[in-house]
């Protein structure tokens, strides 16, 4: 594949770096399944539990490339027709009346039955043709001259079936479509795919074959302190190492739900916007329904917060 | 490497990370690219290929430690000779992996590695060092470790060192990698320089039985990693595959954990069978853009609808356990299974009794496994068996939930102590559910002995089958998810 941007995917540090300069701070892993992904030509299978930046990745990765980002939101009952291409019925419908119309004058002179349908024949139907598809995502994606990204967003979300129809386009970049024929991605450029998944049901093994399989997994303090430093640069040091060794310690905790990175960085802002300069319980408490989303995880938190900020507080100091 | 790969991959397999020829394939690609020459560049690249969920993920990076360790120390002692190359010309080292501070010394002495006395070294530098004529004591004598430790690798899969399976193979596999690597040679040479007897013979095959029995230290190290690398989980499988087919009563407590993983793994398979099985349904709202696609092809006539709801057909699954002394480990283990399907049985109720009959399903869904089965047992399982109470109890209170896509298990022995069998409630059942399927851990052959029912009990009964091994088990519950879809 030879993308415009190459240069940038051309180790794995650069891909790091790139990736930090547009702030998405991650491990190595990561830049490392970017990388083989370009290099291998495998779409990426991107796993672990919500809101640690997974679709956040692809959109980074798209924007480092310069690439427009093709998104398809799976959901229950997703198919073919909202996920790869539709007829225009409408337009086909006139299609069929223009025709109606002019259809004297291409029969004109055939003498019986055999000599009309053949002179029907030759004349070039274009009912079934690619002016009357609308392209939806994976076959927009396919399509793009230049390359692009194409995410498939929480692709547990779709059904079985929906798994066995992305099969072809993720092994071979290619899509059959019946009454046209195969589609292929533009072999030098082929588009850069991205799945996610929440793992609330197991994928099917023909698709995880197919795909490297990356698991973001929730970051260590070193990680996450330094991810809050990109996306909320306000914020200060001190005040960043507190509420960080406070949410590590929450998701040491039984709950229901607990804290991803996305929730730190919602946290910092609100933190920022109330002024304030150092942790405290009450503060915490306040600020608590930003962080968690279940009720019965507030009430257990509670119980512990005198605790736990203290320790976020000592530790930081 | 590819040769190295596969038999990394051989190792992945054993650790249970299910690896396909076509990720194998991309795994070799993936080696092409990134090249061999930055560790962890190379794992993570792998694990990316490889490993596919976040359990197979962790078992990789131990696999990938324990499989690619032996390349460090080889490269260690590669360097090391290479030094030691300029310094003397009959020199080896012999030493353990960290030879660098040794060599030193050999270099000095005159050839001897730095294991050796200081005696021997004597007499090495008044006699001219004598040449060994046998393969593996040139090798031993000239070559340099990295050399040793590929033609002991190349040995090892002549002998097929990764079919090793039991501990009790170690020896064995030792003296054949010895023989492979030619021992013989080398034993023949030694007696025969003893038997000339002159002072440079001597010194030489005292020599090379030094450096025998160190490649044979090495030799049984290797085998020892290999053992660990290849057969732990080769005996692994063994003892599963074992633990599926003994009677569930033999059992005993310290096998319990071994068996709740082997259960895991069953139900597993069975979810991943049956899960897929969906039903398309035939009411609901009418998806009309999907009708008029379907029917264009018949000119636009309506006349297969589509529908927009699908829906998973799931079975209700009524359990009734037994948990009197004798039955109760079935009891458990049938409990056990019901709850590991709970992603694709997710109706389960559960009843246990002795003679009264309890409600446990709030209790399984809330609890641990072990601690709700203690439970269970202190509340339902003392009392002697009284098959016509326990019955009547779920007349009384159980039967109106009973409906025509219940399917009612019921797990035990029949032993009814001579008392009222009540066979017309199970008749009863039998009307009004789906499938009435009685489990008995007991042989055919005894289900008529003594105070057993079963002669009454089975004929009201869609199935009656044997059921005392985790075999059995599954088999039932498989059928039980087949005839629902």
């Amino acid at each position: 594949m030879t993308l415009k941007n190459e240069k940038k995917l051309a180790n794995v540090d650069i891909i790091q770096e790139g990736l930090e300069q547009l702030d998405y701070i991650g491990n190595q892993q990561i830049a490392t399944a970017v990388f083989l992904a370009y290099h291998l030509e495998k779409p990426i299978l991107i796993e672990g539990p919500p809101g640690v930046g997974k679709t956040e990745l692809a959109k980074t990765v798209a924007e480092m490339l310069n690439l427009e980002c093709i998104r398809l939101q799976c959901y229950e009952g997703l198919d073919e027709s909202k996920a790869i291409y539709e007829w225009k019925y409408g337009k086909q419908l006139l299609y069929t009346q223009v025709l109606k119309e002019t259809l004297g004058e291409i029969l004109d002179g055939a003498k019986g039955l055999t000599e009309s349908v053949s002179k029907l024949h030759e004349f070039g139907d274009i009912f079934f043709s690619e002016e009357f598809l609308e392209p939806r995502p994976l076959l927009k994606a396919l399509k793009k001259e230049e390359g692009c990204v194409l995410l498939i967003d929480e692709i547990d979300k779709s059904d079985h079936e929906f798994e066995s129809l992305l099969l072809e386009m993720l092994s071979d970049y290619q899509l059959s479509i019946p009454e046209i024929g195969t589609i292929k991605a533009n072999e030098k450029r082929k588009p850069l795919v991205f799945l996610t998944s929440n793992n609330t049901r197991e994928i099917s093994d023909a698709l995880k074959r197919r795909c490297l399989h990356l698991y973001i997994p929730f970051p260590d303090a070193n990680l996450e302190r330094q991810i809050v430093q990109a996306r909320v640069p306000q914020i200060a040091e001190n005040l960043r190492n507190q509420m960080v060794t406070f949410i590590q310690e929450l998701r040491d905790m039984d709950l229901k739900k607990v804290p991803a990175i996305s929730e730190t960085i919602d946290w910092a802002r609100t933190l920022i916007l109330l002024h304030t300069e150092s942790l405290d319980a009450d503060l915490v408490r306040q600020t608590l329904n930003v962080i968690l989303k279940f009720q019965e995880d507030i009430e257990t938190v509670e119980a512990e917060l005198q605790s736990v900020t203290n320790k976020a507080l000592k530790e930081n100091q | 490497m590819d040769r190295t790969l596969v038999d990394f991959v051989k190792v992945l397999r054993t650790a249970e990370i299910k690896v396909s020829p076509a990720e194998t394939l991309d795994a070799m690609e993936c080696m092409d690219l990134v090249g061999y020459e930055n560790r962890e560049f190379l794992k993570n690249s792998l694990a990316l290929v490889l490993a596919k969920n976040p359990e197979e993920k962790e078992a990789f990076d131990d696999c990938f430690e324990r499989f690619f360790v032996m390349d460090k120390p080889a490269q260690a002692g590669n360097t090391s000779s290479d030094e030691d190359a300029s310094g003397g010309e009959d020199e080896f080292d012999d030493g353990d992996f960290n030879a660098e501070g040794e060599s030193q010394q050999s270099g000095k002495g005159g050839g001897q590695g730095g294991g050796q006395g200081g005696g021997e070294q004597e007499i090495d530098d008044s006699v001219p060092a004598l040449q060994p004529t046998s393969e593996l004591g040139k090798l031993l004598t000239n070559g340099t470790r990295t050399e040793q430790t590929i033609s002991m690798m190349e040995a090892g899969r002549k002998v097929e060192v990764s079919k090793i399976v039991v501990f009790t193979q170690k020896g064995l596999f030792t003296r054949k990698i010895m023989d492979a690597m030619g021992l013989k040679g080398l034993q023949d040479e030694i007696s025969d320089l003893q038997a000339q007897g002159g002072p440079g013979e001597r010194n030489l095959a005292g020599r090379l039985k030094k450096s025998r029995d160190l490649l044979r230290e090495r030799v049984r190290d290797y085998v020892e990693k290999q053992f660990f690398l290849h057969a732990d989980e080769t005996g692994k499988q063994l003892r599963e595959e074992l633990l599926k087919k003994v009677k569930l009563s033999s059992l005993e407590k310290r096998n319990f954990k071994d068996v709740q993983e082997v259960v895991f793994k069953m139900a597993k398979k069975l979810i991943s069978v049956h899960s897929k099985r969906r039903k398309t349904y035939k009411r609901g709202q009418l998806d009309v853009r999907k009708t008029l696609r379907n029917n264009m092809q018949y000119d636009g006539m309506f006349f297969d609808l589509k529908w927009k709801a699908s829906k998973v057909d799931r079975p209700k699954v009524m359990c009734i356990c037994d948990v009197s002394g004798s039955v109760s480990n079935y009891s458990r283990f049938l409990l056990m299974f019901l709850y590991s399907l709970a992603e694709v049985l997710p109706k389960v109720r559960s009843f246990a009794f002795s003679s009264d009959l309890g409600e446990v399903t709030k209790l399984f869904e809330h609890s641990k496994l072990e601690e709700a089965m203690a439970r269970t047992m202190r509340d339902y399982g003392n009392g002697s068996t009284d098959y016509g109470r326990m019955l009547q109890d779920f007349k009384n209170h159980v039967m109106d939930d009973v409906d025509n896509k219940t399917t009612i298990i019921i797990l035990g022995d029949a032993r009814n102590n001579y008392g009222d069998s009540k066979s017309e409630i199970v008749k009863e059942m039998y009307d009004k559910a789906k499938r009435v399927i009685w489990l008995n851990p007991e042989p055919k052959s005894s289900w008529t002995v003594g105070d057993a029912e079963m002669k009454k009990y089975a004929p009201c009964c869609h199935q009656t089958e044997v059921c005392n091994s985790l075999v059995h088990l599954e088999r039932v519950v498989s059928n039980l998810l087949k005839s629902v879809a």
